[in-house]
């Protein structure tokens, strides 16, 4: 518990309630002064510890005159002071002055402790007929003088003087309870909103590090992708060379069985070896550590390249592969061969995906990119587009369910379990397009219709004029 | 607890605690109506618009014994509404017993367990071990329809280890019981750990005549 929280428990528990705490001066002197106005008696409230809160009175004549012989100065001053440190304990106490007036001083409590004080007076009791001894004995006064100034008192009754008393202490006492309350629900507030704030604190440290945890794994999780992934290539490879080797007679003749077989196996083996390559490209996409050599790259050229790379394949499946550049293609800001990766996966997933006499055709033609926010605040003030390569895959295949479409860039997913025994393939290769688009700052989008088709577009920035 | 040796003062807290509306500012009223005047001072409500009860009631009532010291109880309740739990723990913090009032409705059987839960966390939170510290359970509002039956309070009595009360607070029934239950229980339990007696010469049974002498009674029971 911190000393804030400790010294909100303490006011909780409301032990010690100070008058100069809890009262307003503002308010005890206006309720004094009213006091005064109302009724001629001055009032003076002190505090436990000896603080004066509120003085309203005016100069008597008769204390002014007394004050002027030096013996009524020394008996005048006598009784302030005395009256100023009587302390009641339970009652008031009445106490009289040499000149025939008296002050009464009346305790103040709260829940059972004295916390104050106030002093009514002096006034001259009204049952008091003439001024006494004391007061035309004082050594240097005057008696017609005295007598005149001490007629000029303020007068009250007795027992009207206790009712008054008793309703300001009930009075003072209110504001007292009123400023207490006031207190304790300002310091609870205080705390509460400091025990609030604690409680999100620790809340948001225990996220924070739950965060970190899993970006630790995640971490992990790539690191170890890689690792494996390396790790299998380099077997992989040695026995993809093996078998090139052995293919190539580099062990003495082959039989046609043997030949077939060894034939196989590579294939397979090259297989694996791509979806490890994948893996590894995911691994390093995810872990956002895949450096782009990025410069200008012909669009053309790189349809090109990829044309000739699957028409083997096309023409294996009968299937009419075209490529359309637009003229004033501009050129591609990018890594040629992940642009070319790209591409590659695109269209041979068109040519997996397309039966025999259908047609795959690769476009390539300018456009226009959304910049990065895609909200258009402030479009005023920024170029809303950029200057884009549009490329463009379509194939006359067998087209994707709509309720798939927005799931089929995540690593790992097929459509149906199906899909991958009847084509083959991890489920990776499209998850890989997408984070290396997303790597270029580029865009891509589907449209389907099963059964006629699927069109796949990607936006990649357009290199500046003077690089075309 | 609390003791000013100076002042030849000890001062014991009790808390009021329970789902919001289940009736603790209603107990505590109770009290403080059918508590004679002299012991018990203003009780204070720190009330805003929103809810009912914000803060707390704050109510000392003297115990003055013959060995001259002055024994302070104070009752607080404490906030209900789910979003006021800082003010609960805080309300809570050094409470040396805890009355739980629970709405004897079956449909607030929920919002009772949640605010039971609620409360041994904040113990737990401020440093007060749940087991240890004296609880007593009232199930209130018994004058409401579709209620826990006597009976099934009594065998929930039975297997409690909190003493159960019965109450219809509104009318002052079964208040002074509860309190006086905890009183009783709250007393022995510092007795336990401060040697209250031997110290100021106060036994347990002392201080219960004393309680009794200062505080009135209701013809409300206790299930068992």
């Amino acid at each position: 518990m911190s000393r804030d929280d400790a010294h909100a428990a303490d006011i909780l528990m409301g032990d010690v309630v100070r008058l100069e705490d809890v009262l307003s001066r503002g308010s005890v002197t206006s309720v004094s002064k009213s006091f005064f106005g109302l009724f001629g008696l001055p009032v003076r409230v002190i505090s436990h510890e000896g603080d004066l809160l509120a003085d309203v009175h005016r100069d008597r004549p008769l204390c002014n005159y007394l004050n002027t012989t030096g013996e009524g100065e020394r008996r005048c001053a006598a009784t302030v002071a005395a009256v100023r440190d009587a302390e009641p304990e339970a009652q008031t106490i009445v106490h009289p002055c040499f000149s025939g007036a008296v002050y009464r001083i009346v305790p103040l409590e709260y829940q059972g402790r004295p916390i104050g004080r106030f002093i009514v007076g002096p006034y001259v009791p009204a049952e008091a007929k003439s001024a006494p001894l004391t007061l035309t004995s004082v050594q240097g006064v005057d008696d017609r003088i005295a007598r005149g100034h001490f007629d000029d008192m303020p007068r009250v009754r007795q027992d009207i003087a206790e009712q008054l008393c008793d309703h300001l202490k009930g009075v003072i006492e209110l504001l007292v309870f009123s400023g207490h309350r006031a207190q304790l629900a300002s310091t609870m507030q205080v705390a509460s909103v400091r025990e609030n704030y604690r409680e999100l604190a620790e809340k948001n440290e225990a996220l924070k590090s739950s965060y970190d945890e899993l970006k630790q794994l995640d971490q992990l999780k790539s690191t170890f992708l890689a690792t494996v992934s390396h790790e299998l290539r380099t077997p992989l490879t040695s026995i993809i060379g093996y078998t090139e080797m052995l293919d190539s007679g580099a062990a003495g003749a082959l039989s046609d069985g043997q030949a077939e077989f060894l034939g196989t196996i590579r294939n397979k083996a090259t297989q694996l070896l791509g979806l490890i390559g994948s893996l590894l490209d995911l691994g390093r996409l995810e872990a956002k550590n895949l450096e782009l050599q990025n410069e200008p790259v012909d669009a053309k050229a790189l349809l090109s390249d990829v044309g000739s790379t699957v028409v083997p394949n096309a023409n294996r499946r009968n299937v009419t592969l075209d490529i359309e550049i637009a003229d004033e293609t501009p050129k591609i800001w990018g890594d040629a061969m992940r642009l070319r990766q790209i591409v590659l996966n695109l269209t041979d997933n068109a040519l997996k995906f397309t039966s025999e006499g259908g047609e795959v055709v690769l476009s390539a033609f300018p456009g226009e990119l959304a910049h990065a926010d895609g909200t258009g605040v402030g479009a005023a003030l920024f170029a809303a587009t950029q200057p884009a390569v549009v490329l463009e895959v379509r194939d006359t295949g067998m087209g994707i369910p709509e309720e798939n479409l927005s799931r089929i860039f995540d690593a790992f997913y097929q459509i149906d379990a199906g899909t991958t025994r009847v084509h083959g393939g991890a489920g990776l290769g499209l998850s890989i397009v997408k984070q290396l688009v997303d790597a270029h700052d580029g865009s891509i989008e589907v449209q389907s219709t099963p059964g006629e088709g699927t069109i796949f577009t990607v936006k990649l920035p357009a290199a500046d004029d003077d690089a075309r | 607890m609390q003791v000013d040796f100076a002042a030849r003062e000890l001062t014991v807290k009790l808390v009021y605690y329970g789902p919001a509306l289940s009736g603790k500012t209603t107990n505590l009223r109770a009290i403080h109506w059918l508590g004679t005047s002299s012991s018990c001072s203003e009780l204070m409500t720190l009330e805003t618009q929103n809810d009912r009860t914000l803060f707390f009631d704050m109510l000392p009532i003297s115990v003055n014994s013959e060995s001259g010291l002055k024994i302070r109880i104070k009752l607080f309740t404490v906030p209900g509404q789910v979003m006021h739990n800082a003010t609960r723990r805080l309300v809570l913090q050094a409470a040396d017993g805890v009355a739980f009032i629970a709405d004897s409705q079956r449909s607030e059987a929920d919002a009772n367990r949640e605010s039971f839960v609620n409360l041994k966390r904040n113990l737990v939170e401020n440093g007060i071990d749940p087991s240890r510290i004296p609880i007593v359970i009232q199930f209130n509002k018994r004058d409401m329809e579709d209620i826990r039956s006597d009976a099934e309070l009594e065998a929930i009595a039975n297997q409690s280890r909190e003493p159960i009360y019965r109450a219809i607070a509104t009318r002052g029934y079964g208040v002074m019981q509860t309190l006086r239950g905890l009183l009783g229980q709250t007393w022995n339990k510092l007795e336990e750990e401060n040697e209250l007696e031997e110290r100021f010469g106060i036994s347990p049974a002392r201080f219960m005549q004393e309680v009794d002498a200062n505080l009135k009674h209701d013809p409300g029971g206790r299930a068992r």
